[in-house]
């Protein structure tokens, strides 16, 4: 029987990216894949956020050589009605405080996002463990974990053998064999996952530059939304939906996005073609579930690390396979593997980055549960964003059907007529997340409001009376 | 698969469920079990499958196809709550090949 200091089921990013940790830490390890090599079983977006230039800038530098790179610098939005007719085109933006936000190389990378196929990731991940002294076996499922009086010491392949470690380290995703034989968790409960159906189309690279640019797009409308994540020559596109949510087949959704003509159009200006469909599932919940256990740690998809508001889960799953093998290093240094001495992980990925993710994590899974998953919500949501880009610049210039304090009144009356309808809305998902406004930016909008009313009233009331209740209504001491 | 499918912008009429690769010759194994005295017969699974292969009518029924068919998602597993269905992945080395996921 082989024996291990940490044993990985899973040759996806966490388990690379947890290999590569403990082998430079000078730990024997192995992770085992299912796949004949990584990647190959493993479907996503595959967008990769600016911060990767922050917290891997080295893997990015190799990431910007591979085949399938695109550069990423903005998201629209393609807002459709239901009659599938193009409403408006919302995008994101780019400001000169995102290319001071992070910097590598003295370059500005704040809004500089990646998309890669896992295809070329993910064996680029493996590699990187592998050079640094991990074993990786591919072509080989794990089955079972070894348990002696409770605790977690080893994986069980199936075939049969037995890999005996003083770690296991379950990074075998969402459908986690490792979570559930280890006795961690039972399987995700339905309003914990989610499923998403995903196509791959190949497409001319050059059109992709001309007509689509370093872009993402969002096909949003009464159908709930989309995402097209662009390649270098080609793109996906997916949707999700959790599991206690789908009442139409996932086929039939992701067919409904085809026939909307403006996709079609896009289709064409890139001479698309279709490829591939895939599905996966991906675990979106308000926080990751518990992460540990006696002799075993969880990282990635199999804890459940996946933002609660975009389900971006790579970085997630790098950093949480980095700190689970530094938990395992100092445990095993002090010979203690027990369940309490592995709680230290929890407690590590708590005060990080990754950590803060889900502070917020409840109100932003409520903003899609509430949202995006009720048609006739949606078409009111479609009308509103509708109305609030006919009243911002340019459209108020452009709208020559009428004079154009007409118009602009018409399109103020309906916004109006929509208000009451979304405020509930409004009130239930949006208004909580004020509190995530720093103290800082609410003590100067304070002072802003404070001032104005102050311009108005009598001077006997005394700008501090005025400020304390500003203040108070803005949720400042 | 017929070219006018895949081009032209207009992809409605294509069969997306042929758009998926396998690897050749190797043995995916027996990798989803199910029983259905443990069925209530909700269909759940059926609805969910994105590869259609779950059929309910009195009980439960997987595609004696399952294993050329399946997409390896384990959404059937995942979505039962009566543990009527046990899902496993394929043999290492063997089943789906998502080429560009
Ligand atoms: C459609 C979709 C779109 C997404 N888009 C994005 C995105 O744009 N950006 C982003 O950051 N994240 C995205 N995510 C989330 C992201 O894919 C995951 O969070 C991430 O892959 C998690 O990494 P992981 O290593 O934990 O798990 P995985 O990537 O799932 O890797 C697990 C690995 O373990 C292997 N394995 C599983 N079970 C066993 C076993 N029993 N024995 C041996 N090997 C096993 C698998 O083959 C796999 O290689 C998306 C997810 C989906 C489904
Ligand atoms: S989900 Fe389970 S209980 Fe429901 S029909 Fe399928 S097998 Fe039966
Ligand atoms: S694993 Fe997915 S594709 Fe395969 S039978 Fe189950 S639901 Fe269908």
């Amino acid at each position: 029987m082989a024996k291990y200091d940490i044993a990985i089921s899973g040759g996806g990013p966490g388990g690379a990216y947890a290999a590569k940790t403990a082998a430079e830490l000078g730990l024997r390890v192995v992770f085992f894949e299912r796949a004949r090599k990584s990647g190959e079983k493993n479907a996503s977006g595959c967008g990769l956020g600016q911060r990767w230039w922050r917290d891997f800038p080295f893997i990015m530098d190799e990431i910007v050589e591979l085949d399938s790179y695109r550069e990423i610098h903005f998201c629209y939005f393609k807002i459709t009605d239901s009659d599938d007719r193009l409403v408006t085109t919302i995008s994101t933006a780019k400001t000169p405080k995102d290319d001071r936000r992070i910097q590598h190389k003295d370059h500005g990378y704040g809004m500089t996002g990646t998309s890669i196929y896992r295809s070329d990731l993910d064996p680029l991940l493996a590699n990187l463990a592998c050079n640094a002294g991990a074993e990786l076996r591919t072509s080989t499922l794990i089955t079972d974990v070894i348990k002696e009086k409770g605790r977690v010491c080893g994986l069980v392949t199936e075939k049969g053998e037995k890999i005996e470690a003083d770690v296991v380290i379950g990074a075998d995703g969402a459908h986690s064999l490792v979570a559930i034989a280890s006795g961690i968790r039972k399987r995700w409960n339905k309003d914990q996952i989610t499923l998403v159906p995903q196509l791959d189309f190949s497409c001319n690279e050059q059109r992709m530059d001309d007509v689509i640019g370093p872009a993402e797009l969002v096909w949003f409308g009464p159908y709930c939304g989309a995402y097209q994540v662009n390649f270098r020559d080609g793109f996906h596109l997916g949707l999700g939906q959790w599991l206690d949510k789908w009442d139409t087949r996932p086929l039939d959704m992701v067919k409904r996005i085809l026939k909307i003509p403006a996709f079609q159009a896009m289709c064409r200006s890139v001479d698309a073609e279709l490829r591939e469909y895939q599905v996966h599932l991906l675990p979106w919940m308000p926080h990751p579930g518990k992460s540990y256990g006696d002799g075993v740690l969880l990282v990635g998809d199999a804890g459940g690390f996946p933002c609660p508001l975009e389900g971006e889960g790579i970085w997630h799953a790098c950093l949480t396979g980095r700190m689970a093998a530094e938990t395992a290093a100092e445990a095993i240094a002090a010979g203690d593997v027990s369940e309490k001495a592995l709680s230290a992980y929890e407690r590590k990925w708590k005060q990080s980055a990754v950590g803060r993710e889900y502070e917020f994590g409840q109100e932003y899974v409520n903003l899609w549960k509430n949202s995006a998953f009720d048609p006739e919500f949606m078409k009111k949501m479609v009308l509103f964003l509708g109305e609030v880009q006919s009243l911002n610049f340019p459209s108020p210039v452009f709208d020559w059907s009428d004079d154009h304090m007409k118009t602009f009144n018409d399109h103020l009356g309906h916004l109006l007529d929509l208000l009451p309808e979304l405020s509930d809305f409004a009130n239930h998902n949006i208004v909580p997340l004020g509190k995530g406004i720093s103290t800082e930016n609410r003590e100067r909008i304070a002072g802003m409001i404070s001032g104005s009313i102050k311009k108005k009233l009598p001077r006997i009331i005394p700008q501090r009376v005025i400020r304390s209740v500003v203040g108070r209504f803005l949720g400042l001491a | 698969m017929d070219q006018r499918d895949t081009k032209g912008g207009d992809f409605t009429g294509t069969s997306l469920l042929k758009l998926t690769f396998k690897v050749e010759g190797a043995d995916p194994g027996e990798f989803i079990t199910y029983d259905q005295s443990k069925c209530n017969s909700c269909g759940a699974c059926s609805l969910v499958c994105s590869a259609n292969l779950w059929a309910v009518k009195d009980k439960a029924k997987l595609s004696p196809r399952y294993q050329e068919l399946c997409l390896e998602c384990a959404a059937c597993y995942a979505v039962c709550e009566n543990d009527a269905i046990a899902f496993r992945y394929p043999n290492g080395g063997a089943g789906i090949i998502i080429k560009h996921g």
